[in-house]
């Protein structure tokens, strides 16, 4: 079976307990305005342009049939509007300068790549994550890696954002030691305009999986303007508290590391203005928790 | 001053004393006032003081025992007396007494035969090279300066005559220290008669006792025997620059733990005193592993000894044994420092490659257990083996260019230039044989092993040098450089070339001669194919290849004299000398650029150069006989912030360890600090980095080799 990620992180050491190998999916039914994996939204493959890294071999000018790539005034530009996606240029750049955002593979690639650190893994007791993007719009894919891993004997997590059928965790749930479910607000108004979506199903989902299931972790991402207060952080305290199986929350500071990211996929970036949380608030707004 | 210091202000005191040596010796040290070598805690020498040592040559220089002997007693008792006055213990060293000898090597002595093939391959072959082995303090302590003079003069008797020269040497040597240790006692009796705080004074009067105590008979309490190893290893330091520390927590214990029954010391005076030890030189201790019959050596030393390096936060050397039954606190206690201080201390020796390695050659668990940590990347027998550890060394490069150079117009192929890659390889691995058989059999005529001799066990007895037959063993140490380099190099023509057929030879022929000079597209066309440590690669393939076929042949034959050798991986004094000579490069390497470090994957071989990748690579290609090819790792400060990071990187460590891994030396660096640092090093004069076996201060080494770790912290973090 072939699935569509963009990335394999080993040695990961913020998903889960112990080391662990991340598999990232591509695609998600969330736009988190804050998302430092914006290549990780969309299902399709994206070519992304680092401009910086181009050496001015034109050779992405030579191998483009659409001429999406072209020369202007000793400017080299690209033009997404005319591009399919081929990636006969990324292949052609040796610098790096054109890169693609996305990869099919097999369940088989992804258990060998977990293999080369499964001394590492097994013996710090981690295992392996998957995360995204939203894995369980890949829930069949999903279900066949963690199979593969559960005989291995691989501890297993998931990384989900919640907005999808409650079937969709039904694929995965007897192969899946810990769920790591992601809550941005309770607020639905604000949860709209932050992600485009409701967060209706999301919080319908993780009461239903609490039913269910005995080990899920809530992350919370921490977005000065937009949750960053007292109140946000009470609301989603408020709400989770009935539920009994949850057994971590763990608040995750906003940073900036993915704004090149936007350029090189030519989107806009929202937050351009606001900085990291500081330590002082974050550790107040985590002792809501306690 | 204050009417009593307490000792964490007394170790402060320490370090700034160390701070201010170094700022000095960046002012007045060298040409350009950089040393990219260990900070061995020399001590900037006060005006005034000079020595000229007297020379039995033309060319000015001295050789052989009788000189060496008769300067070097000189040396000692006329080198100033240097007491500081908050340390518990006397001592420092000021002058190199190796310094002076310029060439390094008598020209009597020719070796001419070997020279065409040693440079050809440009190899480091060891002739000329001091000490890199390790003594037994055991037997230094059971003894005593008294006792070692004693042993000397039975021995002689013996003798017969036979090896007057010898003996009369080392009898100097002990005078010599006798002597400097004598005007120790008499400077800090003077001192305290002075000295006006209580507790100064009275540290002051109780170094004076310990060192008079040492001048007469074996050290007895556990503050003679700190002050007897730091003597020994000013005087070891002080004469050839020798590494000379080793299993420190199994030496002290005994005078430890009798004191520490009978209530006389108590931890913090331990950790004190050995805190002390450390600022006189930074030599290599090993803590934590095992006694030769596999009992677990750790004990409350093992971890002052981390403690005191903690809190003095200088550069030190320590490194802690990695094994199935080590305690596992120590580890911790040492990973939570390691992130803490950033001090890149300590490192970390895997006992298991390490030892079933060793036992390859045909020795014994029990010696094999006990072969210590002693040197940037090498572990010795104490006081049995003579090893030249560090200082032979092959670029895997320069063997490379001649077989490049030679087929590149000659109908070439990948197969072809691998083949005659062997070739080459197995010639210059000989030439290196022959060049140690000269060395054994002609160092004690240069400058013989007049320190490290005395705590050997074979030397005194046989009145023989340990270069020269007074070792019981000679394990000759030989280190394969570039691997990354030369596996890359490979891949990238097997894969441009031949199997993607991008390139013809002759385009590649010309951008190498032209330095890729207009052609940065061919640059990356190479430089872009999968490189060593990304797995399942073609340069990984190679780079097992290499490891392979280097320790097949260093292992299947002797040297022509019948000495075996043992191949490890390692380069970093040469990375950058290495490169300097060696023109462009199939894996789009330029010229002059420095090689790839050790069994290391080149800075930036994947995208993000992740540790356990990183570690597996290393751990891939080990040569396996008891010799290190060292995983050198940068971290982020920030990996190891709480207990679940802490516990994630001694995780990492053990199974590193585990998988046959020999040593692990950690960087815990922030980006931001290192670049500005880079940039003006004067903005952080205390940054402390660890450059591979050793730590310096970063503002001391040279520009490029700052630019060689920044460029490692770049592309690792
Ligand atoms: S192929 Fe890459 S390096 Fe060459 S011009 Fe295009 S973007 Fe630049
Ligand atoms: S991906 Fe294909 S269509 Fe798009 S720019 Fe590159 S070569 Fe042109």
């Amino acid at each position: 079976m072939i699935g569509t990620i963009f990335d394999i992180q080993k040695f990961s050491t913020h998903d889960g307990p112990g080391i662990r190998t991340t598999i990232f999916f591509k695609g998600c039914s969330l736009e988190c305005q804050w998302c430092h994996n914006p290549e990780s939204i969309s299902k399709k493959h994206e070519i992304q342009i680092f401009p910086h890294k181009c050496i001015g071999c034109m050779n992405c000018i030579k191998v483009c049939d659409q001429l999406a790539h072209t020369l202007l005034n000793n400017e080299k530009l690209y033009n997404r509007n005319l591009c399919i996606t081929c990636e006969k240029c990324a292949k052609n750049c040796y610098a790096d300068a054109i890169v693609v955002a996305g990869s099919d593979i097999t369940v088989k690639e992804i258990m060998d790549k977990i293999k080369e650190d499964e001394s590492y893994i097994k013996n710090s007791k981690g295992g392996i994550t998957l995360s995204g993007g939203e894995p369980l719009l890949q829930s069949k894919f999903a279900k066949e890696i963690l199979v593969q891993c559960k005989e291995g004997g691989f501890h297993t997590a998931i990384d989900t954002a919640g907005n999808i059928p409650f079937n969709n965790f039904l694929d995965v749930i007897e192969h899946t030691d810990l769920f790591l479910y992601d809550i941005k607000m309770i607020d639905d108004i604000l949860h709209k305009k932050h992600t485009g979506v409701s967060n209706k199903l999301i919080l319908e989902n993780l009461v239903k999986l609490n039913k269910i299931h005995k080990n899920i972790y809530i992350r919370i991402p921490v977005i000065p303007t937009i949750n960053a207060d007292e109140q946000s952080m009470y609301d989603i305290a408020q709400f989770i508290k009935p539920l009994k199986n949850i057994k971590k929350i763990e608040l995750l500071p906003y940073h900036h590391l993915g704004i090149s990211k936007y350029e090189s996929l030519s989107i806009e970036y929202l937050l351009s203005n606001i900085s990291s949380p500081s330590d002082e608030l974050m550790s107040i707004l985590r002792k809501i928790f306690n | 001053m204050k009417e009593s210091l307490s000792y964490e202000e007394r170790i402060s005191q320490l370090r700034l004393t160390k701070q201010q040596h170094t700022l000095e010796k960046q002012r007045i040290d060298g040409t350009d006032g950089y040393w990219d070598i260990d900070d061995k805690g020399i001590i900037p020498k006060p005006e005034g003081f000079s020595f000229i040592p007297e020379s039995n040559h033309e060319n000015g220089d001295f050789y052989g025992y009788e000189f060496s002997g008769k300067n070097y007693q000189r040396l000692l008792e006329t080198h100033p007396v240097y007491i500081n006055k908050v340390s518990a213990l006397a001592g420092g060293w000021m002058h190199q007494f190796m310094d002076v000898r310029i060439p390094k090597w008598n020209p009597d002595i020719s070796y001419e035969h070997l020279h065409e093939l040693q440079q050809k391959y440009d190899l480091i072959h060891g002739i000329g090279g001091a000490q890199h082995f390790n003594v037994d303090f055991e037997l230094g302590l059971n003894l005593g300066f008294q006792g070692i003079l004693k042993k000397i003069l039975i021995y002689e008797k013996k003798d017969n005559g036979q090896h007057t020269d010898f003996y009369t040497a080392e009898k100097n040597v002990v005078m010599g220290m006798l002597n400097m240790i004598t005007r120790h006692v008499n400077q800090a009796r003077v001192m305290a008669k002075e000295e006006q705080d209580l507790v100064i004074k009275q540290n002051l009067i109780k170094m004076a006792e310990v060192n008079e105590a040492l001048v007469n008979r074996p050290p007895k309490s556990f503050h003679e025997a700190v002050q007897f190893i730091a003597w020994y290893v000013i005087f070891a330091t002080m004469y050839n620059n020798s590494g000379a520390g080793g299993a420190i927590d199994g030496y002290l214990y005994p005078y430890y733990e009798k004191e520490k029954k009978k209530g006389t010391i108590d931890d913090e005076r331990a950790i004190f005193l050995l805190a002390c030890l450390l600022m006189k030189d930074n030599q290599y201790y090993e803590i934590g592993g095992t006694y030769a019959d596999g009992t677990n050596r750790c004990n409350d030393l093992s971890f002052f000894m981390v403690e005191a390096a903690h809190r003095l936060k200088i550069p030190t050397s320590i490194c802690v044994r990695v094994h199935k039954n080590m305690n596992r606190d120590l580890l911790t206690l040492s990973v939570k420092y390691l992130f803490e201080d950033k001090l890149g201390t300590p490192s970390f020796v895997g006992h298991k490659g390490m030892t079933e390695g060793f036992m390859k050659n045909g020795y014994s668990v029990e010696l094999a257990r006990v072969r210590a940590k002693t040197g940037c990347h090498w572990c010795s027998l104490p006081g049995l083996e003579y090893t030249l550890n560090d200082i032979v060394k092959i670029n895997f490069l320069a063997i490379f260019d001649v077989v490049y150079k030679e087929i590149i117009n000659n109908n070439p192929s990948v197969e072809k230039i691998w083949e005659s890659f062997e070739k080459h390889l197995k010639i210059a691995i000989e030439t290196i044989a022959k060049g140690m058989d000269f060395q054994l059999d002609n160092m004690y005529k240069v400058l013989p092993e007049l320190v490290l001799n005395l705590l050997c066990h074979g030397p005194i007895k046989s009145g023989l040098d340990m270069s020269n037959g007074g070792a019981r063993y000679y394990n000759l140490c030989i280190d394969g450089a570039a691997l990354a380099t030369v596996a890359d190099s490979f891949s990238a023509m097997k894969q441009r070339i031949e199997i993607d057929n991008k390139l013809t030879w002759g385009e590649l022929d010309k951008v190498i001669s032209n330095n890729f000079e207009n052609n940065e597209v061919t640059r990356l066309l190479l430089k872009s194919v999968p490189k060593y440590g990304s797995g399942n690669s073609i340069a990984d393939e190679y780079a097992n290849k290499i490891t392979k076929m280097f320790t097949k042949l260093v292992k299947e034959k002797n040297t022509p004299a019948g000495h075996p050798m043992i191949p490890g991986l390692f380069s970093w004094a040469n990375t950058i000398g290495f490169g300097k000579t060696i023109g462009a490069t199939p894996n789009g390497r330029k010229a002059k650029e420095p090689i790839s470090h050790g069994a290391n994957p080149a800075a930036g071989f994947i995208k993000d150069g992740t540790p356990t990748a990183i570690a597996n690579a290393v751990a891939n290609n080990q040569c396996g006989y008891g010799n290190a090819s060292p995983l050198q790792l940068e971290f982020d400060p920030r990996m190891a912030a709480d207990e679940k990071g802490i516990e994630l990187v001694s995780s990492f460590i053990e199974t590193f360890c585990d998988m046959g891994g020999t040593l692990l030396n950690i960087n815990i660096l922030n980006k931001e600090q290192i670049l500005e640092a880079h940039n003006d090093p004067s903005k952080h004069p205390n940054l402390i980095v660890r450059v591979t076996g050793f730590s310096a201060y970063f503002a001391s080494l040279s520009k490029e080799f700052r630019q060689l770790v920044v460029d490692r912290i770049v592309e690792g973090l």
